[in-house]
């Protein structure tokens, strides 16, 4: 069965430079979102076994999704994909429960190791 | 004439590309300030130069005294940054950078302190403008040559930043970047100021930007 992931990013570049990233044999059902609670439904119904998480969004931003995911059971891997490369927001998000953190724009040479050290892909 | 420039696609792909060049920005000027810099969703828009000055009160909130520095980048995509704060904001900013803490017994009113709020203006200015308009330039196959930067006034109403003699064109592209120091007043806002020439390539180059994906 294919695993599910979330592609959270308010924008449509974003979220298409982010699907061509993911390595081309890995097998998922990928939903979009284009706001945090967009991402926040989706993880909800199931559908976010992992979840790509951008932090600058309208509506809900990434900090405000990782937090609400702490008052749940945070049943995902989230990995936040962010231009905001601040120090102080890579600790804040891992602070906030987020497995990883990669900056835009992501490579799939940033993300492999990431996918591979969490068992998500092999 | 103003927004049909971009189709939706192409703004949302400029909206990102703004997006990255904040980041940089933000890292650059949270080491400046030694503060965190909380971000928000860039804000793009083509608007006629008449227009330009209500643009950006609608986009900043801003409707007194600013003070604001320019600085032209060239390169196949031209244009103006202007970076813009509240008058007298970055007066605040001065005890964040350092140095200044010895200072207490001084008059405030002294010229020293006047030098050296201008230089912080203009090193937050080219900490913002030096990093977003690179970065964006970049993501776009360009790379900018800046000039020499300028301070356009250090209270002066939006409408002076915007004269239509300052700037040699009709239509411009505002880029919209705004920088909030966590648990601070200041606020520094970025904009990016093209002609329609440059509009023009920008369009082309995110075309072939997103014809790449």
């Amino acid at each position: 069965m294919s695993l599910p992931i979330v592609i959270a990013d308010d924008s449509l570049l974003a979220r298409k430079v982010l699907t061509k990233a993911l390595p081309e044999d890995w097998d998922v059902a990928i939903s979009y979102a284009s706001n945090g609670l967009e991402a926040l439904a989706h993880y909800r119904a199931g559908r976010a076994a992992v979840m790509f998480l951008d932090l600058t969004m309208p509506d809900m931003t990434g900090f405000q999704v990782l937090e609400a995911l702490q008052h749940e059971d945070l049943n995902t891997f989230v990995i936040v994909v962010s231009a905001d490369i601040q120090p102080l927001a890579r600790e804040r998000v891992q602070a906030l429960g987020a497995a990883a953190f990669v900056a835009k724009p992501v490579t799939q040479e940033a993300l492999l190791p990431i996918l591979k050290e969490y068992g998500l892909y092999a | 004439m103003p927004d049909r420039v971009f189709t939706e696609l192409q703004r949302d792909a400029l909206q990102e590309i703004a997006n990255l060049g904040m980041g940089q920005a933000a890292t650059r000027l949270s080491g400046l300030l030694n503060a965190f810099i909380e971000l928000s969703v860039p804000r793009v828009r083509v608007v006629a130069v008449s227009e330009a000055a209500e643009a950006l009160r609608e986009m900043t909130g801003i409707d007194g005294p600013v003070a604001a520095v320019r600085q032209g980048f060239r390169s196949e995509i031209k244009g103006e940054a202007l970076v813009i704060c509240r008058s007298g904001e970055i007066a605040e900013l001065g005890s964040l950078v350092g140095g200044r803490a010895g200072d207490h017994d001084e008059d405030p009113y002294e010229d020293h302190d006047a030098l050296t709020e201008e230089e912080l203006l203009f090193d937050v200015a080219n900490a913002l403008t030096g990093a977003c308009v690179s970065s964006m330039l970049d993501q776009l196959g360009r790379m900018p040559v800046f000039s020499q930067p300028g301070l356009l006034g250090e209270a002066i109403m939006l409408d002076e930043v915007f004269q239509p003699g300052l700037l040699a064109w009709d239509v411009a592209l505002l880029v919209e970047v705004n920088f909030a120091l966590e648990d601070q007043r200041f606020r520094a806002h970025l904009v990016m100021l093209m002609a329609e020439e440059s509009i023009h390539v920008v369009s082309r180059a995110i075309d072939a930007l997103l014809h790449s994906l």
